[in-house]
């Protein structure tokens, strides 16, 4: 992979937002609780981005990947346990694991729902993810319905003290560290034959046909991409954070709804856009939690439906048309 | 050998027979020009032999090579361009990242570079005259100028073939006679690529252009002639005009 410094102004604002998040939460009391929430929102909408925002597909049942994902963690701690003596090697096998577990199940739906357009591609993945859930409860696979709780397990192979340092502090550094490869991937995705080919498939499928594109490859790539990033987010978010996996908590498809919204507040198909997004998406949930308890959900449903009327191409799809032709566009993509 | 060869194509929708037995054979840096009224089956044929449907009955092949049953996106490599009868732009992209796109997945995939593929885009936006809208959304550029893009995204694929559907439906006369002028200019610079154009009813630009005509008329192949002979051929006067009154 050639990398050209100079295409790289772009990645410039998203690393110095992640950066900033880094030493607010680092050196204000109190913020990092904070400063990790808005950093998972920020890295779903960027993972989420690279197959919806780039291809225009409508995925109902990301979620899963990250619950897979989450799962690929703690098995990978839980069944390799004898060779404790590995470490912290036992947590890179279980990320190695998540990306394997997210790649495969994005192979299996990718090969069957990628057929599908629109709405019937949506619906079928609303099926896949709940589909899952079920067969992992029903079947009692991974201990079905009881979940697996690894916190001593953790403890074990790394230390009392490394396993709470990593659901205090490293799972959530971790978080911003796949946010930010993420956002490298994408942009080099937007600067390769891949992007172009997807901009032609989102537009118009068939002309991308014409035109020599084979549209199913492409979307097989964005989709596999997206869902390891997804399956990463999983594993350091909620299985390294929360050293347990519930099936119905990791199959929850409030964070594919809320995937959705960050994407499309941010600016679907743009770099800067998820980040954004999820900082929006991420502070008024926060605050208005904080001065509204209760009726959060009531304010912020007109809230996110004003922006999207009013910025139909999200808030850097608006931004993105206003600096045409200064010297900020090479910076916001 | 023959850049294209039609055998007995037949292509139905339900009891509809859109394309009767048709067969066409197509040389090397040919320009034909396939005319017919309304619904004579014109469209189903230029699918046909792009992919996008694949016909019940005969074969279709491409430099000797059967490629009948060959999808899509496998043609473009080929050497087999086309533009719609409706323009249709990649939108959200600008025109100079449509013209790159043809570029980068036509003849010349797996040769060139996406900025080669830019450099390659710029020459023939320059050659259909958009170089003023070349960093404009494609999908903010008048009916005409859409066009004229897809003309530029088509051959930034380096086709072998060309196949342009109702390239001048829709036009006035002044931009079908700037159009046909195009065409020819840039059939000179590239002598060896062949065109097929499909026209539903402007014949002075089948005149104007066509070496070859072949008249269609309910799914099935009228006359295969030169143009003058096709084009004062009884039977196509008919096809258009109807027969004369008291015969």
């Amino acid at each position: 992979m050639k990398v050209d410094l100079g295409k790289c102004y772009p990645l410039i604002p998203v690393y110095a937002i992640y950066l900033v998040m880094f030493f607010i939460g680092n050196n204000m009391p109190g913020m990092w609780e904070l400063m990790a929430m808005l950093a998972f929102y920020c890295a779903l909408g960027q993972a989420f981005n690279i197959f919806l925002g780039m291809t225009g597909y409508v995925d109902f049942g990301y979620v899963a990947f990250m619950g897979v994902g989450t799962y690929g963690m703690a098995l990978g701690i839980t069944r390799l346990i004898q060779f404790k003596a590995l470490g912290l090697g036992l947590i890179v096998i279980g990320f190695l694991l998540a990306m394997v577990m997210s790649t495969l199940l994005a192979l299996a739906v990718g090969a069957v729902a990628l057929r599908l357009r629109g709405a019937y591609f949506a619906i079928a993945t609303i099926g896949v993810n709940e589909g899952f859930r079920f067969l992992i409860e029903g079947a009692k696979i991974w201990n079905g319905s009881e979940g697996i709780i690894f916190m001593s397990h953790m403890n074990e192979a790394v230390g009392d003290k490394i396993a709470s340092a990593f659901s205090t502090f490293w799972a959530d550094v971790l978080v911003l560290i796949i946010a930010a490869l993420a956002a490298f991937v994408t942009l080099y995705y937007m600067r390769s034959k891949i992007g172009y080919a997807l901009t032609a498939l989102r537009e118009d499928e068939d002309a991308a046909k014409v035109m020599g594109i084979n549209v199913t490859k492409f979307k097989i790539i964005a989709f596999i991409t997206s869902a390891i990033f997804a399956g990463l987010l999983g594993a350091s978010a909620w299985a390294l954070k929360t050293p347990y996996v519930f099936p119905p908590e990791v199959f929850e498809i409030h964070y594919t709804v809320e995937a959705i919204i960050i994407v499309l507040l941010g600016g679907a198909g743009t770099l800067l856009g998820p980040v954004v997004g999820g900082l929006i998406y991420g502070i008024s949930k926060y605050y208005l939690a904080i001065i509204l308890p209760g009726f959060q959900l009531l304010i912020f449903a007109p809230i996110i439906i004003i922006i999207i009327v009013l910025f139909p191409e999200g808030t850097v799809g608006m931004l993105k048309k206003r600096v045409k032709g200064t010297t900020l566009e090479r910076y916001i993509v | 050998m023959s850049l294209l060869r039609l055998e007995n194509v037949t292509k139905r929708f339900g009891g509809l027979v859109a394309v009767d037995n048709v067969s066409l054979e197509v040389q090397e840096g040919e320009l034909i020009a396939i005319v017919g009224p309304n619904g004579a089956g014109k469209t189903t044929l230029f699918n046909v032999v792009s992919g996008a449907f694949l016909p019940e009955e005969g074969k279709v092949f491409f430099e000797d090579r059967d490629i009948t049953q060959l999808p899509t996106y496998k043609r473009a490599p080929l050497g087999l361009g086309r533009t719609f009868q409706i323009p249709r732009p990649f939108s959200s992209a600008t025109v100079r990242e449509n013209v790159a796109i043809g570029a980068m997945f036509g003849t010349l995939a797996g040769e060139v570079s996406v900025d080669e593929s830019l450099e390659i885009a710029d020459h023939y936006i320059e050659r259909v005259a958009l170089q003023d809208h070349r960093d404009k959304e494609a999908g903010t550029l008048t009916p005409v100028e859409k066009k004229l893009m897809e003309i530029a995204r088509a051959l930034a694929m380096k086709p072998k073939l060309l196949l342009m559907d109702e390239a001048m439906a829709g036009m006035n006369p002044m931009d079908i006679d700037d159009m046909v002028q195009l065409l020819i200019r840039l059939k000179e610079e590239e002598p060896t690529m062949s065109i097929i154009a499909m026209v539903e009813h402007i014949m002075r630009a089948v005149a104007g252009l066509a070496e070859r005509v072949m008249v269609m008329h309910q799914g099935a192949k009228l006359v295969d002639a030169p143009t003058k002979e096709a084009l004062t051929d009884p039977r196509v006067v008919e096809v258009y005009l109807g027969q004369p009154k008291g015969e």
